[in-house]
């Protein structure tokens, strides 16, 4: 039997940890027909128990990082981790400012970093495309 | 000048009835404090007014919530942020918490009731926040929205900081909201510095708000078409708002307007081309009123929005409603019309309301607010094809106090600024519409039956980053 490949199906739990929602605004935009995410099979999933892959906006708020951290442990292994955005990226304008974290993303340490502020839908696709293909090489 | 800013003393024990008095004819803002001082906002025909309330040292502040519930979230913010001890607040609980201390929820109690909580991280790509539903079988009795995860105290760190370089983070408080923020935090420099700003940038920036109105109400109506169950509209209204994101890149270099709105100015190059945009937007008009205009007559969704999540005018007027969720209960408080400012000055504006009060007067408001913005826009194009290039003005920012409102997609946009020595920023306060409107939401689903949450949410569709900041 062939190994199957998580390329052409992702469950994706979306984490917003401090965003301006700017980056959820692209996030959102990849349902859009232009891109439609849900042909290649990836899908935002209502559960992380459901989930392969999570992404994470924002430089991370007190507030979210108990709820963060207990949606990366509840997520079956594999899992990815993609940083959306300059702020998960820890090189975003909110990173460090007020009571705000170094970034979402670094805090749970994401193996794929997606820059840009907010990122066009393209890189976020590039971005969950690259943690696709990490999975596949996890899973094995 | 526009949208003008006046200020008046008014002891504390005075303030209650100099309220009444100014309510009478104006739009509640809200209010914040710098150290010990209250400035309670309004806005009018005659511009904003701020009642300026000091706080004798010792001196408690009696919180107005039980008179004006609007208040309510303010008086705890000054008691978290600048530790005012508010007196007789009908909400003793911690605005502000850590993951370690999250705030009780109130829940209803009776037989037959229980609750259900949902967040603060969600199903689909949404902002967090945490909601303790009670319910009565299927019908909603009481919710609790906790929101504050997003709060990241940027307030007290914009202080010290440079008015003019603060610019792309103002920008950035709210993905939703930014082209409106950014505008009026221009304007209150640029009122501060005394500038005036020539045409072309005037049109522009009216330009920039209307396309950034334009893919917000889209999304909100596609996010509408989600929570009636419709996913047809909502892969339209997805499409449409594609359309205008990626003509925002092109006109405006980026594709939600960052930065485009500059302290003196706007970002070199905006509209380039004012006809062949004018020709891209008739098409998209075309498209976006068809697929408006179609979804909002469509007979399955009808029975779905209609009398669902009804706001009483009285309700919306009591916590101080901005935006097109106020204008769909008959409140009459587009800032645009209101006390118009930039462009808005020039054409004359009559602003959309309907009065059912229900989601499908919400997504009827925005349905010919979008019509309303394309011809805005054609006018503003047209009329830059007809003057000089925009030209930046110079800024020097002397010391002062101002406080501007625009009206932003989902409602009325006020920056408050201080700036101190040097062009340095002494207080910097922001009241969004997500922040006037928030308590509505919970109260517009009482008695509604818990699967309508997302379509009555939906339909404020209400920011969180700009109200916790």
């Amino acid at each position: 039997m062939s190994q199957k490949s998580f390329a052409r199906s992702l469950g994706i739990r979306h984490l917003v940890c401090g965003s301006c929602n700017g980056c959820e605004l692209e996030m959102n935009a990849l349902a859009a027909p232009q891109y439609d995410i849900s042909q290649e099979g990836w899908n935002i999933v209502a559960s992380p128990r459901h989930a392969d892959l999570l992404t994470v906006t924002g430089p991370m708020s007190e507030a979210m990082r108990l709820a963060a951290r207990r949606t990366l442990d509840a997520t079956a292994e594999p899992v990815v981790v993609v940083a959306v955005g300059d702020c998960a990226s820890g090189e975003g304008t909110w990173c460090g400012a007020g009571s705000a974290g170094a970034g979402a993303g670094q805090e749970l340490q994401a193996s794929v970093v997606v820059r840009g502020c907010p990122p066009s839908p393209d890189a976020i696709r590039e971005g969950l495309r690259a943690a696709a293909t990490l999975l596949d090489g996890r899973n094995s | 000048m526009d949208n003008l800013y006046r200020e008046r003393q008014v002891a504390q024990a005075d303030l209650a009835a100099a309220l009444d008095d100014a309510l009478y004819d104006a739009l509640p803002l809200g209010c914040y404090a710098t150290d010990r001082t209250v400035r309670t906002l309004s806005l009018s025909r005659a511009g904003v007014l701020a009642m300026v309330t000091p706080l004798q040292p010792g001196e408690a502040w009696e919180s107005l919530a039980s008179r004006y519930p609007l208040f309510a979230n303010h008086e705890r913010e000054m008691q978290a942020m600048q530790g005012i001890d508010v007196r007789s607040s009908p909400d003793r609980r911690p605005l502000y918490f850590r993951a370690d201390a999250i705030p009780e929820a109130v829940v209803a109690e009776g037989r037959g009731v229980s609750a259900v909580v949902v967040g603060p991280v969600h199903a689909g790509i949404i902002e967090p926040g945490r909601f303790t539903i009670s319910t009565g079988g299927e019908s909603v009795v009481h919710i609790d929205a906790q929101l504050s995860y997003s709060h990241r105290a940027l307030e007290p760190w914009f202080e010290g900081q440079s008015v003019l370089a603060l610019a792309p983070q103002v920008a950035r408080v709210c993905g939703n909201c930014s082209v409106a923020r950014s505008w009026a935090y221009a304007r209150a420099i640029e009122a501060l510095a005394g500038a005036e700003l020539d045409a072309g940038t005037e049109y522009a920036r009216l330009a920039l708000a209307e396309m950034e109105r334009i893919h917000i109400h889209l999304f909100d109506l596609g996010s509408i078409a989600a929570g009636a169950g419709y996913g047809k509209g909502t892969t339209a209204a997805l499409e449409l708002r594609e359309r205008i994101n990626q003509l925002n890149r092109v006109v405006g270099g980026h594709r939600l307007l960052f930065d485009s709105i500059v302290p003196g100015g706007i970002r070199p190059g905006t509209f380039a081309d004012p006809g062949s945009t004018r020709a891209i937007l008739r098409t998209i008009r075309d498209d976006a009123m068809r697929f408006v205009d179609a979804f909002l007559a469509k007979r399955s969704v009808l029975r779905r929005l209609e009398g669902a999540g009804i706001v009483e005018p009285a309700m919306a007027r009591r916590f101080g409603a901005v935006g097109p969720s106020a204008r769909a209960s008959g409140i009459a408080c587009d800032v645009r019309a209101l006390a118009p400012y930039g462009a808005y000055r020039e054409f004359s504006f009559t602003e959309e309301r309907a009065s059912a009060g229900d989601v499908f007067a919400r997504g009827e408001v925005r349905r010919r607010e979008i019509e309303r913005s394309f011809d805005l826009l054609e006018r503003a194009l047209r009329a830059m094809e007809g003057v000089a290039l925009p030209v930046p003005t110079e800024l020097s920012v002397p010391e002062g106090t101002i406080a501007t409102v625009v009206e932003g997609a989902r409602g009325a946009e006020s920056i408050s600024l201080s700036v101190a020595a040097e062009g340095r920023v002494g207080r910097l306060h922001i009241i969004s519409a997500a922040y006037r409107n928030w308590p509505l939401v919970t109260r517009a689903m009482e008695g509604n039956i818990v699967p309508d949450f997302p379509l009555v949410n939906k339909s404020f569709n209400l920011c969180y980053s700009c109200v916790d900041r």
